[in-house]
């Protein structure tokens, strides 16, 4: 009996199986984690961010070239000594159809900054005071700090309504999406916000956020249509599409520095011949087309070309690719039959690449290389908590600010995994934050300079981000931030 | 008894287990962004500051009020992320085993029974084929061909029972190799045996005898097998929920694993032990029913 109804199922559901139906307005996007939480105060995950972006907003919002455009201000005053910035507040509504006020800017502003509640306190450290009234919020600093103005963008002070509750599961936010479900592992859903101040309203109704951990099934997805884009494909998929006119792939930088990093305090590598040698005898062509399939920019510097105000792209000849002279060095440290360890992550198949690569390029100048996988969370602990490995592989995500990328390579910094410590970068760090325009600007191409020269690590490349969709999607850009801005796009 | 002592010791060794397991959920939330102090108050927030025996002791104790904690990843209570990937799971497990089951039983009858002839013997060939052949690999071919080629299915993900039906597929493929095998062994004995020669004898039309007389007596062996594949199939459809993007327990507890989740780690476990041993419990009904000689201790 049971056996027969199984079959009769079995059957109904090949016949139906043809029928299935699409939305006309609705995007499939295919992400490859969820969010941690909806929570502003308590996200900390780039997977959040990447979703995050259409449904929360702060003062200040990212644009694709790296620059900062209004967001819920309009404008924005900074005092002569730069330490009171003051907003004009722009007309506009919450998803809950509440009009924003300057109280809702104080009090989000002000959780951002509490220990007590926020994960990311740290970041608004150096606020003093937060005061607003009718459609004016001032923001005091104890001392000038030039990336001040970056931190507003990001989605930990983003702003939503005072005394609102369960925004970790349910957000309320001003942005052109509003949360309509969110099914862990399966899906996030937003609908088109129609109170949203932008003056063009979104093209599509709605965006599906779809989990898919598995590259090679988020192509399949593409390929069969159950999923429109696929913002950050691996490139190891790549050919998959490569030759469907169907789908269309944008390639631009990512913003991420892959680093070969090296502990800096351990010896021999504290001896800096040794890290130059480590440097000069890595050949990133090689890697490039190894490991990324040619999609890949090569780095010098700790900072991506994706920052081109900053990005200091002299840095080529500081350590250019010269086995025998990085033979040379080691026997100059007094180094001989040297004996590594390269620690790799083992979920991030391009790190893994490039160190497989790097360690026949290191052999070649009669190092010993052993190669240790590790899963991320041993990595995390292993690696970056503990400070334990000769060498490791790992990429670095960017920020909107060079502070905020560079600052982990001072002395006392936390995430200073690299062990680096020069007095000098140190105390240019320091300067880059109250210096303005070109000054500033000089101030961290001569920073990137020492970390090339002192060899942090080396840098290795950034990888593209290659945006895969079906063919009549239009408006994609890509942005130095995790991101991806569904309100842009359209078809 | 012995139940609650197994579902004590398994939640208990799968403690252990990630005690011993280096990581911390913490810094994994954090990443490479973290710093100390941000990492003091996330470990503080998440109660990770308390001893580990604290810990499994408060999760034993909510878990026995039914209460499954609140996932550190997720921030949602666990029993929310349980009840949407039990079901996944369940369907799989349960459909893929009836499917390899159904099939089994027409192809291994019909090849015994026609042994002889060269598509009876072609179905042995198949059969081994199945046994063989990596499931990942059966599931990227059955995606290639019904999702990107034909279009007839979805590639993966899950959005409703049409997305269950290329894993259900792929699953019970090599499990009805293996069953088929079985009744084609169970039955190539038995069709020499005397009493089918006399039931053939006795003008019964040839299906009863092969369905009623015949295969009945193989059918526990094979029953049993089932059972054996259901009870792997609900803790272990991971690789097939992997390659179609099922957002199944076998996911959940993977995530769960990679991120340090403690309280989703263990309710997953503990849920997927005690319905392992009700499904034991209830094949040991069914081969009673399916043999009268079976008898309960």
């Amino acid at each position: 009996m049971k056996l027969r109804l199984g079959l009769a199922a079995l059957v109904l559901l090949l016949t139906l199986a043809g029928s299935s139906s699409a939305f006309s307005a609705a995007l499939n996007v295919a992400v490859s984690a969820d969010p941690d939480t909806f929570d502003p105060t308590k996200t900390v995950a780039a997977a959040t961010v990447e979703i995050a972006f259409n449904i929360y907003e702060g003062l200040v919002k990212a644009a694709p070239d790296g620059s900062l455009v209004g967001a819920l201000a309009t404008d924005w005053d900074v005092s002569p000594d730069q330490k009171t910035y003051t907003f004009t507040l722009r007309d506009a509504f919450f998803h809950n159809g509440a009009k924003v006020t300057a109280e809702d800017v104080v009090n989000a502003l002000n959780r951002a900054r509490d220990a007590e509640v926020s994960a990311r306190w740290n970041d608004f450290a150096l606020v003093e005071a937060v005061e607003g009234e009718g459609s004016t919020v001032v923001v005091r600093l104890s001392q000038p700090n030039a990336a001040f103005l970056y931190t507003l963008a990001e989605v930990n002070a983003a702003i939503y309504p005072k005394g609102a509750e369960g925004l970790a599961a349910k957000p309320i936010g001003t942005g052109p999406y509003k949360l309509a479900e969110w099914r862990p592992n399966q899906y996030v859903r937003l609908e088109r916000f129609n109170e949203y101040w932008g003056e063009k309203a979104p093209y599509y109704d709605e965006v599906v956020f779809r989990i898919i951990p598995d590259e090679y099934s988020a192509v399949l997805n593409l390929l069969s249509g159950n999923v429109d884009l696929i913002p950050r494909m691996e490139a190891s998929v790549y050919h998959q599409v490569a030759n469907d006119s169907r789908i269309k792939v944008v390639a631009g930088p990512m913003n991420l520095v892959q680093i070969l990093a090296i502990n800096n305090q351990r010896p021999p590598f504290n001896d800096v011949r040794v890290r130059k040698a480590l440097a000069m005898a890595v050949n990133r062509e090689e890697i490039m087309f190894g490991a990324a399939w040619g999609f890949a920019q090569p780095l010098y510097s700790g900072l991506s070309p994706a920052m081109p105000a900053f990005f200091n792209g002299k840095l080529q000849e500081v350590n250019p690719y010269d086995p025998a002279l990085a033979r040379e060095l080691l026997r100059e440290a007094g180094v001989s039959n040297l004996k590594l360890t390269l620690t790799l992550p083992s979920d991030y198949p391009l790190h893994v690449q490039t160190g497989e690569i790097a360690a026949q390029q290191w052999e070649a100048i009669g190092i010993d290389v052993d190669i240790q996988l590790v899963e991320w969370g041993t990595w995390l602990e292993k690696v970056y908590a503990q400070r334990d490995y000769d060498v490791s592989i790992v990429g670095l995500a960017g920020r909107l600010d060079p502070h905020a990328i560079l600052v982990r390579y001072t002395s006392g910094n936390s995430r200073n995994f690299f062990n680096f410590s020069s007095p000098e970068f140190d105390q240019l760090i320091e300067q880059g934050l109250v210096l303005q325009g070109s000054e500033r600007v000089a101030v961290y191409h001569l920073a990137q300079e020492i970390l090339a020269r002192e060899v942090a690590g080396v840098f290795v490349m950034d990888p593209e981000q290659l945006a895969a969709m079906r063919g009549e999607i239009q408006g994609w850009e890509h942005y130095p931030i995790y991101v991806v801005d569904a309100a842009r796009l359209y078809e | 008894m012995s139940f609650v002592a197994v579902v004590f010791l398994v939640s208990l060794m799968s403690f252990v287990a990630l005690q011993v397991l280096p990581g911390d959920p913490a810094q994994l939330i954090l990443g490479t962004e973290g710093s100390h102090e941000a990492l003091a108050a996330l470990r503080l927030q998440l109660g990770l500051d308390k001893p580990a025996p604290v810990r499994f002791g408060q999760w034993l104790v909510n878990f026995i009020q039914g209460d499954l904690g609140e996932s550190l990843r997720y921030n949602i209570p666990v029993k929310d992320l349980v009840v949407q990937a039990l079901p996944i799971t369940l369907n799989l497990a349960m459909w893929a085993v009836l499917l390899a089951l159904a099939t089994a039983v027409i192809t291994g009858v019909f090849s015994a029974a026609y042994s002889n002839r060269w598509w009876g013997k072609g179905m042995r060939v198949l059969s081994q084929l199945g046994m063989a052949v990596p499931q990942f690999w059966v599931g990227i071919l059955l995606i290639q061909l019904f999702a990107v080629k034909l279009r007839l299915l979805p590639a993966g993900g899950y959005s409703n029972w049409q997305s269950l039906i290329l894993p259900i597929v792929t699953l019970a493929l090599p499990r009805s190799a293996v069953l088929t095998n079985m009744v084609q062994v169970g039955l190539g004995g038995v069709l020499n045996s005397d009493y089918i020669r006399t039931a053939k004898a006795k003008g019964l039309p040839w299906a009863t005898v092969l369905f009623k007389h015949a295969f009945i007596n193989g059918a526990i062996g094979v029953a049993t097998t089932a059972g054996i594949q259901l009870v792997q199939l609900l803790a272990g459809t991971i690789v097939v929920e992997q390659v179609f993007g099922l957002p199944g327990l076998g996911q959940l507890l993977l995530a769960g694993v990679l991120q340090r989740d403690l309280p989703l780690v263990q309710s997953v476990i503990v849920l997927v032990a005690v319905a392992v041993l009700l499904t034991n419990l209830i094949m040991d009904f069914v081969l009673l029913a399916l043999d009268p000689r079976v008898r309960f201790e």
